[in-house]
């Protein structure tokens, strides 16, 4: 694996990275160093308590890592947050859902709020607010005040406020939090969509290993340090046993999905790739530990 | 009609101050009343309308009782500057882990009131012994005497209204994007610190003058109702703005005319006709 670069060709670096909350008496986020290649997608897998939204909240820029530094493309958090190459799907809808706002006026947000009070969005600005709309399939509810809509189609006009602006990282905050199975999928095939078309490196974190899997290329599991990361051997069952240290039958509830995770992250030849996915719902765990072995 | 006999009749410039501050003042909450009623802000303004009461106890005991516009002007001063440290305090509590927001504004509303109890009665004993001017009488701080309003108090009404219509306007977006979602506004480099400021800012300045129409007690009325009112019919942002401001400034009147016609109290009377509205508003079926 490549791990040396200039960090200005990283869409998302951090080194050694370590916060506490004032008062706590342990560290959120102990050492934790990653590097996301511009067009990557990370996954942040763990569970939870275990750091994750300290951590997006540090590559935000809304807390201050006590060591350790963050680039988001090269420029530091804050700096890149006030250019708006992060977009940010937060955990949950926290919007208040009664004010009287149109979908549009909703995915504009992001735009309208840089601009000083006298200025109106250029048609620039009004084309990717529409693209972002048409990217998640709103825009035939572009005009529909924002609490009519389902919570899934909530979901989607967040996704297109996050983008609207044209950032270059996508972070979303476990962004399938009851949500099912099919929707789950439709969701990974939206942010797969959007990261084709819109040239994005996303960053997911999550305690649901299926979500993970379904928006990301490489997967690093969080549980105040960085557990693995890059590893050859792969998102093996010690490893998320040790990052969830609970049953390790429940985490591996959706085991295809694991199997073909680990494929992706274990193989850099990429020789076995296919057997590995088929075999993948028949003995994914044995044969990542042969693979080890 | 004692409506058309007071506006028109010997007495009426005596009048008409009251109902020109009246329809600005209505028009100012309604302006906020939106925000007020969509980011939950209700008990806050209830809050900083008693806290304007003890900054009316603290300039009458600082002796700024008087009739001079000089005096006046420097009472108002006082109540307003008042009235923001406690907006800004509640907030500041509020935003303490230890602190739920609900304990913070009942510590300060309740400490604000005893404060103002006590001082308004100090002056009251001052001013009986030394013979000068009396403070006004407590039921139209508590209930609001709009009526005795001057042109002055009208003006000073106008420029408030001005002021935080300006002031809205400037930094709508924001405080529309905090308001509506304030992780996620932080997240996208909304100024969190400062667009509460200066929403609660303008809340505080615009509670103290409206405390002149509906006083201490219903204050809160003329920033919750017309959002209220809007809110049932309009689910467009500039139409929620619209009903607001119209809805508040016709009850307002309506409101005038029924103190005049049955010799009510002002404040009181605009309060009930905001509320009659809002039930109209609630109970007609919306048309688009």
């Amino acid at each position: 694996m490549p791990s040396q670069p200039d960090t200005s060709t990283h869409a998302l670096s951090l080194r050694d990275v370590c916060y506490r909350y004032p008062g706590a008496s342990g560290y959120a986020v102990d050492g934790v160093s990653i590097e996301v290649a511009p067009g990557e997608r990370l996954g942040v897998l763990g569970p939870n308590g275990g750091g994750k939204s300290t951590l997006l909240k540090l590559v935000l820029g809304l807390l201050e890592p006590r060591e350790g530094t963050i680039r988001v493309g090269g420029l530091t958090p804050d700096e890149a947050r006030r250019r708006g190459l992060v977009g940010y799907l937060p955990q949950k809808v926290n919007a208040g859902l009664d004010w009287p706002l149109s979908v549009r006026q909703v995915v504009a947000m992001p735009i309208t709020s840089r601009l000083r009070p006298w200025q109106q969005p250029g048609e620039e600005a009004k084309e990717s607010i529409a693209r972002a709309i048409e990217l998640v399939g709103m825009l035939e509810h572009a005009n529909t005040p924002i609490g009519r809509l389902s919570g899934g189609q909530v979901q989607r006009a967040m996704i297109a406020r996050a983008v609207a602006a044209g950032p270059r990282i996508l972070l979303l905050d476990e962004p399938t939090v009851g949500v099912d199975v099919v929707g789950q999928r439709r969701f990974g095939e939206l942010i797969e969509r959007l990261h084709d078309e819109l040239d994005l490196t996303v960053v997911t974190v999550s305690h649901d290993l299926t979500t993970v899997a379904a928006t990301s290329d490489r997967i690093a599991c969080l549980r105040r340090t960085l557990h693995f990361h890059d590893a050859p051997e792969g998102l093996t069952p010690q490893v998320l046993a040790d990052v969830f240290s609970h049953d390790v039958e429940s985490v591996f509830g959706a085991v295809h999905v694991d199997a073909h995770a680990a494929a992706d992250c274990d193989d850099p030849t990429h020789t076995h790739h296919e057997h590995s996915h088929d075999s993948a719902h028949n003995h994914p765990h044995s044969e990542d530990e042969g693979e080890r072995s | 009609m004692n409506t058309l006999e007071y506006l028109t009749g010997s007495q009426a410039h005596l009048f008409w101050p009251g109902v020109v501050t009246a329809l600005l003042v209505a028009m100012l909450g309604a302006l906020l009343s939106p925000l007020v009623v969509l980011k939950r802000l209700a008990f806050i303004g209830q809050g900083v309308s008693h806290a304007a009461f003890g900054g009316v106890g603290l300039g009458l005991a600082l002796g700024l009782g008087g009739d001079s516009l000089a005096d006046q002007a420097a009472l108002q001063a006082v109540v307003i500057a008042f009235s923001i440290g406690a907006a800004l305090g509640i907030a500041w509590l509020s935003a303490r882990p230890e602190t739920k927001p609900d304990t913070a504004i009942g510590i300060v509303l309740a400490a604000a009131m005893a404060l103002g109890f006590i001082l308004y009665r100090v002056a009251g004993q001052r001013a009986s012994a030394s013979g000068s001017s009396r403070p006004p009488a407590l039921e139209s701080v508590l209930f609001g005497d709009v009526l005795s309003a001057s042109w002055a108090d009208a003006l000073s009404a106008g420029v408030v209204l001005v002021l935080v219509a300006f002031a809205l306007w400037w930094s709508r977006r924001r405080l529309i994007f905090w308001g509506f979602d304030e992780p996620a506004s932080r997240a996208f480099g909304v100024p969190e610190g400062s667009t509460r400021t200066v929403l609660l800012v303008l809340l505080a300045l615009s509670v103290v003058v409206a405390v002149n129409l509906a006083g201490i007690v219903l204050a809160t009325a003329l920033f919750v109702l017309p959002g209220a009112i809007a809110l049932a019919r309009s689910t467009r942002l500039g139409g929620v703005w619209a009903w607001s401001v119209v809805g508040a400034g016709v009850s307002a009147l309506l409101g005038l005319v029924l103190s005049f016609e049955a010799d009510l109290m002002p404040g009181p009377s605009v309060v009930l006709a905001m509320t009659g509205a809002f039930l109209l508003a609630r109970l007609l079926p919306r048309g688009a």
